[in-house]
């Protein structure tokens, strides 16, 4: 894919939050999109045409992140009021409600048979939880992290996941064992390529690293965005050929995944770009801010 | 003696204290107070003196008839009759029924009734219309005079409006101003001006006019009350007709502090929007309009939580919160400005009752802008404290001889130099603190007072012709040209001053220098600081960091964070940059102690300069040192470790994987039995044993993927290879190590078999312990050469670390069988993994080998026998078997106990394992706990050949470090 296949037009502006949003995530096969926020709702788009379908209210503050399964019949939600919320998409009931942490819930993500979902916590812990049991009590609690876990990826086989002290932990289930990869620097937001062999990590001195998930070696750094101070989200474009990622100053920027050059970079909001979500097959992003507007680009 | 050994007799005398104040009220109350009461009067109190409280809801603290079960009439005599046949009557009760026939008279004359007026359609009009008849009749001139008889005047029970109305379509209940068609409108118009035609001939003659008036003002017969009895469209209060529209609190009035936007919004409303606009939509966009409700801070915060830091807004400054309010107050408040318009008034803008003036008084006042004086600079200048000080010494102090005492005309000399820099307070500082020394005593108005005066004046003088010299642009440079006399042109050029004038020792260059930085500071005592004495001259940024931290050291506490704006520096460096300045600080302040007291001027600079030489030297370095180090830092991430993990079997079910730890460490009692036959089903593992070499061959004929950093350890395949041979010497384990484990019976005992089981669990773990630990020690290496056919002299190099040793053991074990057990499962499932699993294991247990050869060598002993291959199936075997039996074992009566104790040994082992590393004679167990981890690391798929070369290199790596 060359640059001018990035999507860098304007093909929708999703409005109706209120308040920044926090994050915009397509479903898993990118017909949808489901983006919550400072509004304490998690709403439901089309985002192709630009379409608001349904919105999600329950959480008693801010909601951080948002996952759907790939059928699309549940979300799993997670925010300040320090609970994950099991939802069902169609009738838009809280199914369960997972307490447990101890402070602010900053990413969930469920497993590949939804049956497990996994959040990550303010409070230094990753905590997993039974979707299919009517048990509301974690099955695991990971708290080998020295500071806030901000993100959280899961494999058919791993959990993987960022923390402000630095490390990227994976603890691999089949093996039983905890890889962790100190960066240095506090990680933001970690993300998967989409062969699975490698980590994007969003680090706090304004550098995307991507790591070799073997070997942990760093096999690049991305520079020329700013991220100091807030949770701003980065992924990789569905072919693997370029990173794209949200900037403090409102500026959505593409680089080549080998030679780190900025490919591309325009101004997409007026504010912070919290989150970024690469379309699965197409060539179609969709980004969220601070502005209260979610943006859909295509090419 | 406890009182109840002894007898009393008589009653007590009670004491006075004895008897709460409560106890008393309530016993004197008793005594005869209460009797004298009305019962009605009397309050039940407890044995305390406390009033009886019933709950609120059962009366409180008068429950029945006056806290009795009885009532007022008392007991009366009834006969009974039976309630369920005949069911007691409802009676409905009325104040009359308990009047008195006089009574009711009274009350004839000033009952309370509805007034006509509030009362049209009410129940008590026709009766009080009648009256109200009878009394207008007397007043009235009539053409009947006299009363009028009942029938022939009768009032109207419903009005004649209301009539009307009714009679139009108006129904009872609905405000008459409803409807807003014009057709409607018109009709409604004409039906009023017929009603009160009407009523007029009704009423007297007197009303006639204003009812006329009423007709002809069209706007204000809706707004004024009617005649008595024609009050029908007033019925509905006129708030009502004001219903809550808006999302504002129940009374609150958005615009009750600034009317003038009432007016505003008003105006605007009616500017843009037509009468007819519908109130849904409004309310509709109010609620989920995007413009209009963007969040508060507070937004999302309910009652009862704290709005604690977490809460505060990071994105405040995304909202105009201004803007947001406005907009809100002008959507929410349109309904009523919209409804109160459509009323009343066509014209926009006038108050209801109010009439737009022709000739208003009203004047804007205006007020002009301040004027600005010409000769005003719009550029503010800081007078500092010298310059004030200046002014105040303008009169110059007498020259006067110097004291005789050179000293003190050296100290005189410099305190005056120090002060004329630094200004009065320092005067007032020194003062303070040597108020007892009698040197300075020039300073309270002693002896050389004078000379000090006079010295002080010269050192301001100086001082402030420096400070001018760098700003020329400052206005009275006229002024600096003249003072630039032969003393100070001399000084600037660097020539030795006169004698008289020696107080200063500075050089001005030096001083300019730190006056540029310092002309909107207050001057402080290390910042004019004369070159000799900055410590850190050779490094320029760090010079100026030096002095900004000097700066901020002496402000008083308040510290800016960024101290030294070296924003580049790791932070290492910056606390390190920190320690040497605190350290030049404090050298230079003590030398400035010294200039203070007797110490020469010339001395302590030279004492500063060689501080300040000192600081240098070492402060580069270190510097320097930190910046490699933070390099190194940055070389050295991304750092990767490994640990155990140990997933939860619910979490391995639900990822539909097998649990790598089936049944370990803290093992459910149910997995017992699984291990068990998992441990029979060994036989599986040589299988992949032949499989080893091709494995790695394999790998490493992949290995031409792996990036050229790694090309580097081919080199040592072929090593590996050599290895690899070696491995099996000591894949087996003692059999005593693994009753020691398994088994609790105590130490020795282990060996013999289990004849004693120890009584209590607790004290087992305890024994079990001690176990581990000797054997640890001795036996196990003792054994270990047993099994290897060597032999040990018992006399080994002593351990000290014993304690150490067992966590290096468990973690062994812990390792050894999940492996066992996993890789038997992966058999079935992941050949591929088996094949990579193996051969990390024989390279690591050879390194072991090869160790413990090496060391028996040096005891003298003989080398390990030839026939490894030979030995090698049978031993496994019975390492097998070793490993069952330690099972079975351990697996009877006490299986249990057994749980509890290695439960506790395997948390004692996750602290000290760090320590393992340490420990000499533990090493080669906790190399035993890598090489399981490299085992495990073989299961995660793809690249595993560059792995086995990165495993291959750390392996060499703890070689070398060992050697």
């Amino acid at each position: 894919m060359s640059a001018s296949d990035l999507p860098t037009k304007e093909a929708n502006v999703l409005k109706g939050h209120e308040g920044a949003v926090l994050a915009a995530r397509f479903n898993a096969d990118g017909n949808y999109c489901l983006s919550c926020g400072k509004d304490r709702t998690i709403r439901l788009w089309n985002p192709h045409r630009g379409i608001h379908i349904k919105t999600y209210k329950s959480h008693g503050r801010e909601v951080r992140d948002v996952h759907v399964t790939p059928d699309n019949s549940k979300l799993i939600s997670c925010g300040g009021d320090r609970q994950v919320f099991y939802w069902d998409v169609s009738t838009g009931r809280v199914i369960r409600k997972f307490r447990g942490h101890e402070s602010e819930v900053n990413a969930v993500k469920f497993n590949e048979y939804s049956s497990v979902a996994v959040s990550a916590g303010y409070d230094q812990s990753l905590r997993s939880w039974d979707c299919r049991s009517h048990s509301t009590e974690p099955i695991q609690i990971i708290d080998t992290f020295a500071d806030s876990v901000m993100s959280v990826c899961l494999t058919k086989t791993e959990i993987i996941a960022g923390s402000v002290d630095g490390t990227v932990r994976t603890f691999d289930i089949r093996v039983g064992r905890e890889i962790s990869d100190n960066l240095g620097q506090p990680v933001n937001c970690i993300s998967l390529s989409n062969d699975g062999n490698c980590i994007l990590a969003s680090c706090l001195d304004s550098t995307l690293r991507l790591l070799d998930r073997t070997m942990g070696e760093l096999l690049q750094e991305y520079k020329g965005h700013t991220c100091r101070s807030f949770k701003l989200d980065c992924c990789l474009t569905n072919t693997d050929a370029h990173i794209t990622g949200g900037s403090e100053d409102g500026y959505i920027y593409f680089w080549d995944l080998v030679d780190a050059t900025v490919v591309s970079r325009f101004r997409a909001h007026a504010s912070v770009v919290t989150s970024v979500s690469y379309h699965p097959k197409d060539s179609c992003m969709v980004t969220a801010s601070v502005d209260s507007t979610i943006r859909v680009w295509k090419t | 003696m406890d009182e109840r050994d002894l007898v009393f007799y008589g009653t007590p005398i009670e004491r006075e204290e004895e008897l709460s104040s409560r106890k008393k009220k309530a016993v004197a109350e008793a005594s005869g107070q209460l009797r004298t009461l009305p019962t009605w009067k009397q309050e039940v109190r407890d044995e305390e003196g406390r009033r009886r409280f019933h709950g609120a809801f059962t009366g409180g603290y008068s429950a029945g008839y006056y806290n009795t079960v009885g009532s007022k009439e008392g007991w009366a005599p009834q006969t009974f009759t039976s309630s369920r046949k005949n069911r007691a009557e409802l009676k409905q009760q009325s104040i009359l029924n308990f009047l008195d026939d006089d009574e009711k008279a009274d009350l004839e004359g000033q009952s309370l009734a509805t007034s006509t007026q509030f009362d049209t359609f009410g129940f008590t009009a026709s009766e009080v219309a009648r009256k109200q008849a009878d009394k207008e009749q007397d007043k009235r001139p009539s053409a009947i005079p006299g009363p009028v008889p009942d029938e022939l005047v009768l009032p109207a029970a419903e009005s004649i409006g209301a009539k009307l109305l009714l009679k139009m379509g108006w129904r009872h209940g609905r405000s008459i101003k409803d409807s807003s068609t014009d057709s409607l409108y018109d009709a409604r118009r004409e039906a009023r001006k017929a009603f009160i035609a009407f009523s007029s001939s009704d009423d007297t003659k007197s009303n006639i006019d204003g009812d006329a008036n009423h007709v002809n003002d069209h706007s204000n017969s809706l707004e004024r009350p009617v005649n008595d009895d024609n009050l029908s469209s007033q019925y509905t209060p006129l708030n009502a007709l004001q219903p809550k529209q808006d999302l504002h609190g129940l009374g609150y009035d958005p615009y009750k502090h600034a009317p003038e936007f009432r007016e505003k919004k008003r105006s605007r409303v009616s500017g843009t929007q037509g009468p007819g606009n519908s109130k849904a939509l409004t309310i509709r966009d109010n609620l989920f309009g995007s413009k209009s409700g963007k969040a508060g801070p507070g937004f999302g915060i309910g009652a009862l939580e704290e709005y604690d830091i977490e809460d505060e807004d990071v994105y405040t400054t995304a909202y105009d919160f201004e803007d947001t309010v406005v907009q809100e107050v002008e959507d929410s408040s349109k309904p009523i400005t919209d409804h109160k318009h459509r009323l009343t008034w066509k014209e926009p803008g006038i108050l209801p009752g109010f009439k737009v003036a022709s000739i208003s008084d009203y004047q804007v006042e205006k007020f002009n802008a301040p004027e600005v004086p010409k000769d005003f600079v719009p550029r503010h200048k800081f007078a500092g404290p010298l310059k004030v000080e200046d002014k105040t010494a303008v009169p110059p102090p007498p020259d006067v001889p110097p004291p005789e005492d050179s000293n003190m005309k050296v100290l005189i000399e410099g305190v005056a130099t120090l002060v004329g820099r630094c200004g009065k307070l320092f005067e007032d500082l020194s003062r303070e603190k040597n108020q007892s020394n009698p040197s300075f005593g020039f300073l309270m108005g002693g002896n050389g007072h004078e000379y000090y005066e006079r010295k002080l004046w010269e050192a301001q003088q100086k001082y402030k012709d420096q400070k001018k010299l760098p700003l020329p642009s400052d206005g009275k440079s006229s002024q600096k040209t003249e003072k630039m006399n032969a003393e100070n042109r001399g000084k600037i050029l660097g020539e030795r001053p006169l004698e008289r004038s020696s107080s200063s020792l500075v050089s001005p260059d030096v001083n300019l220098q730190s006056n540029l930085s310092d002309t909107f500071m207050k001057p402080l005592q290390f910042s004019e600081l004369p070159e000799v004495s900055k410590p850190f001259k050779d490094n320029s940024a760090k010079q100026e960091r030096f002095q900004q931290f000097l700066k901020e050291k002496y402000k008083g506490g308040l510290r800016s964070g960024e101290s030294g704006g070296a924003s580049n520096m790791s932070e290492a460096v910056r606390a390190q940059e920190r320690l040497d300045f605190e350290l030049a600080a404090e050298a230079l302040e003590k030398a400035n102690r010294g200039q203070q007291s007797n110490l020469s001027a010339q001395q302590s600079m030279d004492f500063l300069t060689s501080a300040g030489m000192q600081f240098t030297s070492a402060g580069v370095e270190q510097s320097k040192d930190t910046l490699d180090k933070d390099f190194e830092m940055k070389k050295m991430y991304p750092k990767r470790e490994e640990n155990q993990w140990r997933p939860s079997p619910v979490l391995c079910k639900r990822f539909d994987l097998v649990d790598p730890y089936m049944g370990k460490l803290p093992p459910p009692p149910r997995m017992r039995g699984k291990i068990d036959s998992l441990v029979f089903k060994a036989e599986f593992i040589p299988v992949p044993r032949i499989g080893d070499k091709t494995g790695q061959n394999q790998n490493r004929s992949s290995g031409g993927l792996q990036s050229s950093a790694q090309g580097v350890r081919d080199g040592s395949a072929d090593e590996e290879e050599d290895e690899v041979v070696v491995d099996v010497e000591n894949v087996e384990r003692p059999v005593d190590l693994y009753k020691a484990i398994f088994s609790d019976d105590s130490d020795e005992e282990a060996e013999t078999s289990k004849v004693s089981k120890v009584e209590d669990p607790e004290k087992k773990v305890e024994v079990a312990n001690a176990t581990l630990n000797r054997l640890m020690a001795g036996d196990f290496l003792e054994s270990l050469g047993k099994e290897l056919g060597l032999e040990v002299p018992p006399d080994l190099p002593p351990y000290s670390h014993t304690n150490q040793n067992p966590s290096a053991l468990e973690k062994e074990t812990t390792g050894l069988n999940p492996r066992d057990g996993s890789s038997v499962k992966m058999v079935a499932e992941v050949p591929k993994s088996m094949d990579d699993q193996s051969p990390p294991r024989g390279k690591l247990d050879e390194v072991k080998v090869v160790k413990i050869t090496e060391e028996d060598r040096k005891q003298g002993s003989p080398p390990p026998s030839e026939d490894r291959m030979d030995r090698r199936h049978s031993k496994r075997q019975r390492r097998y078997d070793s490993i069952s039996d330690s099972y079975s074992s351990s697996s009877g009566d006490d299986s249990d106990r057994d749980r509890y104790s290695s439960k506790s040994k395997g948390r004692r082992k996750k602290g000290s394992s760090s320590r393992d590393k340490k420990s000499s004679s533990s090493r080669k167990h906790s190399r035993r706990r890598h090489h399981r981890e490299d085992v495990s690391r073989e299961y995660s798929s793809s690249r595993s050949s560059r792995r086995d070369k990165d495993r291959g290199e750390s392996k060499r790596e703890k070689r070398k470090r060992r050697d």
